[in-house]
């Protein structure tokens, strides 16, 4: 076990949650925008991920070492491409030209389940980095005190 | 998960000296096999205490690839050695009692 | 001299799978919202003749080695309770092989020391 891959893989992994998290944040956030940077509403994103090629590895030196470089990462952050939700307030500044003012069509249902779910991943790859390092420490107290 | 160790256990047995193919034959067929077997071991803690630090060595240039072999290839080692060491002080104790014997 | 202690290097095999697994369990948790990803799992123990029933065999095949693979039961997502159980048992696991080693190295140091460390 190349304990720098092991904590590598989880480290990928907890990248990936972590942007899945801020963005899920971000929509959340903008539940109520609706005015964008370029004046246009807030188009919700979304997080797409894959996973890296899983390769194994032969050792150079030591045939039996098998070393796993793998993990995951962000493939792309893309809007949504929901309708925005149209609401009747005539008197809201952005409202058109009939009255209805277009807020982003966040779903804040699906955007909680997004991020719990995103915050046990996340906290899963921490429990299996804390894994690699406690099993590579005690690897270290072989032979005890001698 | 059940291991059968009645396998396992040869490796216990193993560490035995093995007799000499004539043992009672005297001082100097019983002398060849055993400096056959003092050289022989001596070539072997070499070549583990050789094998150890290219393994520590390796672990200080971060190429490691298994920690574990690394901590085992030491103690394995360090064995040997001590091994070596409690073989060498046994023949000197050997040697010093017979140079006491009174003739 | 120690020859090839065939407990030593068994154990080690069996270190190596575990150690083994645990990046194959890494993976699968860093995994767990990609799309199409076919969880991993290391083939080790299924090698071993005695796993298998049969206790006359040798307790190691000969090349027994331990490798990775796709889940074969078919599993198209991470289960990632089934992966946390997973993980702290190969941790366990992995402890425990080393504590076994260690005190069968301790024996032998005791053997070669008289009983001193």
């Amino acid at each position: 076990m190349d304990y720098m891959a092991a904590f590598a893989i989880s480290g990928s992994g907890m990248s990936v949650e972590k942007l899945r998290l801020d963005v899920t944040a971000l929509n959340i956030a903008n539940v109520h925008s609706t005015r964008g940077p370029e004046g246009t509403g807030y188009e919700p994103l979304q997080v797409i991920s894959g996973a890296r090629q899983a390769q194994l590895f032969r050792s150079v030196f030591a045939a039996e070492s098998l070393r796993l470089a793998g993990g995951a990462e962000v493939l792309e952050v893309r809007t949504v491409g929901v309708a925005p939700r149209l609401v009747y307030e005539p008197n809201h500044p952005d409202a058109d030209a009939a009255g209805f003012v277009a807020y982003p069509g966040i779903n804040p249902v699906n955007e909680m389940v997004t991020l719990l779910a995103a915050m046990r991943a996340y906290e899963a790859n921490v429990a299996a980095f804390n894994a690699a390092k406690t099993m590579a420490l005690k690897a270290l107290e072989l032979g005890g005190n001698g | 998960m059940n291991i059968d160790t009645s396998t396992l256990l040869p490796a216990v047995a193993g560490t035995r000296l093995t007799p000499t193919a004539d043992a009672g034959a005297g001082a100097g067929a019983g002398a060849l096999g055993f400096a056959q077997w003092l050289e022989r071991s001596l070539a072997e803690t070499n070549t583990r205490l050789i094998a150890a630090d290219q393994q520590v060595q390796r672990l200080a240039l971060g190429e490691t690839d298994n920690l574990h072999h690394v901590m085992i290839a030491l103690e394995e080692a360090k064995l040997s050695f001590q091994l070596m060491v409690q073989v060498r002080n046994k023949l000197l104790e050997a040697y010093q009692d017979i140079l006491r014997m009174q003739v | 001299m120690f020859g090839i202690d065939s407990v030593v290097s068994f154990v080690t095999l069996a270190l190596d799978a575990a150690a083994l697994r645990q990046q194959a369990i890494a993976n699968n948790i860093a995994n767990v919202g990609s799309a199409g990803y076919v969880p991993l799992r290391v083939n080790f123990e299924e090698q071993l003749a005695f796993a298998r029933g049969d206790l006359t065999g040798a307790a190691v095949p000969a090349g027994a080695r331990p490798f990775i693979e796709t889940d074969a039961a078919g599993a198209t997502a991470v289960m990632l309770d089934v992966e946390m159980v997973k993980l702290a048992q190969n941790a366990v696991h992995y402890q425990s092989l080393l504590k076994a080693l260690d005190k069968h190295l301790s024996i032998m140091s005791a053997a070669v020391n008289e009983g001193r460390r």
